[in-house]
């Protein structure tokens, strides 16, 4: 019986750990739509890339190369955050910035459209097999809790994702409420034309929206492709729906709400997969999810609208 | 206006007798599964045996005078798209078809082709279904069957392996599913608990809630009923925790790549396959034949697919027909030698009897038999 607890936080580490990989996907939905008003369905796509350039990076610098850890690991994720940031810049500019004040659908499907094309030119590229990514972070904490036998094991991999999107998080909070570009962001978001009118070019706000969301997804690719260990160019799309979930559970459009947001799913979906048959997991995600919208349609933290005279 | 009529009538009927010829000196033989997708080794592997058959029979004259030619159908190892590739098939008026590769395609599919005249050999579908009480003429395959394998499994389980828990996962489609109920059957047989039996989602990237389940309940033993990105993932996740267990699939899991997304976590990995008909001496000369190609012989379905090709040349050659509905009849009625041995086809199209071997995985991808 004394197992019970630490099977209990074992469970508990497993669902942070997920629900911080859903929430740094989550983190760029929720920024893109709290800036622009537009739900980015290639954000899922754009962290695949991320992931992919990532892993190319990494077989460049070599595994066995003997470079120490946080070097190869630096570089990895430098390297990504560049490339994939330019992605984030060209699909904005070449598939939602022509399509601006038009109808809010054709954006959407444009988003959509992009998301295939990414999904097939990556396919193209890397062709459609698993990759498997070198498991750079090996090892895990462990510890037994006293008078059980019960080994508690969370992988360092993991622990890597959970402080990520905390530091995330709080630093993209930090950075909105005090820079210059961040009020700028926020002035776009209250009224884009009124911000134009006082002087922001609101082009370069947005563009800096996309490139910055795009970033963040890199960094989650790189991170959770490390902890996964394997990499398909249908991973975007799954990792896509359950963080765009997150988002909208947490209050699309807020950023300690992505965070919220994707560790509660994380968590429901653990515990159900854990106390549950494990074919029950999703039903019981979903189920809370349209709960929770029924009573706060705007999420957990999200704002109310107040629509404008 | 009338002289146009004339000059286009002539042109017509000579593209007609152009095209009328071209179908005389080929037969088609489509080639269907997944060409892309995550899965697509397994088209590769078929694509691989079938092209080969298709170039040595060509290269030995053809068939009762004709040629073979193969067309490749990608499904994705997707149901629906399956339909749409039958479909394709029927249109192009295509009489046979080598696949489809994946259970879950392979049975909507079958339905189309045994409708409409198609003469179906599936080299590596596996689920009963396939075939089960559809007292079909045109549907046939050149492999085993999961209520074979699956029982096959449970013996090398009940008798060498000898586990005192066991944990079945299964990825919830009709392959995997299918032959995790029939190796849970068979174990019950044989005394040896199921602690559980549960699905699992196909494409989660984390499976590490289910493998605290299961070090919970300490079980020693985990069968997956799926394919080898799963199996992958639940094998490295399962060393991260520590669970200590031996993990054993169908021939789903046993290719290269689950090695290289567990990496050392595949050491010991237990797949049930068809026997490794490449490594028969009297195969020797066949083998060169792949390897000049730079195609592996040594996979599950290589030689099947090799096989379903000769077995429709053959036919084909003794009814001095292309018609699938007599080749069909001779195939029922027939005894066939090929690479994977003496082979006889029951009423509904299943082979009468099939071996599987189980082999043990290791790291480098290769494989030993085991004991």
């Amino acid at each position: 019986m004394s197992d019970l607890l630490p099977q209990f936080i074992q469970q508990l580490a497993n669902g942070l750990t997920l629900g911080s990989i859903y929430a740094l996907i989550a983190i760029g939905y929720t920024m893109v739509y709290g800036i622009i008003g537009m739900i980015n369905f290639a954000h899922g796509e754009i962290y695949m890339i991320g992931a992919y350039i990532g892993l190319v990076t990494i077989t460049a610098i070599g595994v066995t190369a003997g470079y120490p850890l946080p070097l190869v690991l630096g570089g990895a994720l430098l390297v990504s955050v560049a490339v994939t940031g330019l992605y984030g810049f060209a699909v904005e500019r070449v598939a939602y910035r022509p399509l601006r004040g038009g109808p809010r659908l054709v954006p959407l499907i444009s988003a959509i459209g992009m998301s295939i094309f990414l999904q097939n030119y990556i396919q193209i590229g890397h062709g459609s097999r698993d990759l498997s990514v070198p498991a750079l972070v090996s090892g895990a904490v462990e510890f037994k809790m006293a008078g059980s036998f019960f080994d508690i094991t969370i992988p360092y991999s993991r622990v890597m994702i959970f402080g990520a999107t905390l530091v995330l998080m709080v630093a993209l909070t930090l950075f909105f409420a005090y820079s210059r570009m961040g009020r700028a962001c926020r002035a776009c978001s209250e009224d884009m034309r009124m911000a134009n009118l006082l002087g922001i070019d609101t082009n370069r706000v947005i563009s800096f929206t996309f490139i910055l969301g795009a970033m963040l997804a890199a960094v989650g690719g790189v991170l959770i492709a490390l902890a996964i260990g394997k990499l398909s160019p249908f991973i975007g799309f799954i990792a896509g729906i359950k963080a765009f979930t997150a988002a909208v559970l947490g209050g699309i459009g807020s950023i300690p709400g992505a965070m919220l947001g994707g560790i509660l799913l994380g968590l429901v979906e653990t515990f159900a997969a854990a106390y549950l048959p494990a074919e029950y997991k999703d039903i019981v995600a979903f189920a809370l999810l349209i709960m929770i919208l029924l009573f706060r349609p705007t999420g957990l933290l999200g704002k109310t609208n107040v629509e404008k005279v | 206006m009338k002289k146009i009529s004339v000059v286009s009538m002539m042109i017509a009927s000579a593209l007609c007798s152009a095209v009328g010829a071209a179908h005389a000196e080929t037969i088609k033989i489509a080639i269907a599964g997944p060409m892309s997708g995550p899965v697509a080794q397994y088209g590769d592997m078929v694509a691989a045996g079938a092209l080969t058959a298709i170039e040595q029979i060509n290269a030995a004259g053809g068939v009762d005078g004709k040629t073979f030619e193969a067309v490749m159908m990608d499904d994705a190892c997707e149901p629906k798209q399956a339909v749409a590739i039958a479909n394709k098939v029927v249109s192009q008026n295509i009489k046979y078809v080598i696949g489809h590769v994946c259970s879950g395609s392979a049975i909507p599919a079958s339905d189309i082709y045994e409708n409409e005249g198609v003469l179906m050999i599936a080299p590596s579908a596996t689920a009963p279904q396939l075939t089960q009480g559809k007292k079909r003429s045109l549907i046939f395959r050149t492999i085993g069957r999961d209520d074979q394998q699956g029982p096959a499994a449970g013996k090398y389980i009940i008798e060498h392996a000898k586990p005192k828990l066991v944990a079945i996962l299964h990825d919830k489609q009709s392959y995997g599913q299918g032959i995790a109920t029939s190796v849970k059957q068979s174990i019950e047989k044989g005394n040896i608990p199921v602690a559980i039996f549960e699905g699992i989602n196909v494409g989660d990237s984390d499976y590490s809630s289910v493998i605290t389940k299961l070090k919970v309940l300490g079980v020693d033993f985990v069968y997956f009923g799926g394919y080898h990105p799963e199996m992958g993932l639940l094998l490295r996740q399962a060393r991260e925790q520590g669970l200590k267990a031996v993990f054993m699939g169908p021939e789903g899991v046993g290719n290269q790549d689950v090695a290289a997304i567990a990496g050392a976590a595949s050491e010991g990995m237990l797949v049930t396959l068809p026997a490794d008909f490449s490594a028969d001496p009297a195969n020797a000369s066949l083998n060169k034949a792949f390897t000049d190609k730079k195609r592996d012989p040594s996979g599950p379905f290589q030689l099947s697919a090799y096989t379903a090709v000769k077995v429709i040349g053959d036919s084909i050659n003794a009814t001095k027909s292309s018609d699938p509905n007599k080749v069909a009849q001779y195939m029922h009625s027939n005894h066939f030698s090929t690479p994977i041995g003496n082979i006889a086809f029951d009423a509904q199209g299943d082979l009468e009897a099939f071996k599987f071997v189980v082999y043990t995985w290791h790291k480098d991808a290769t494989k030993t038999v085991a004991e």
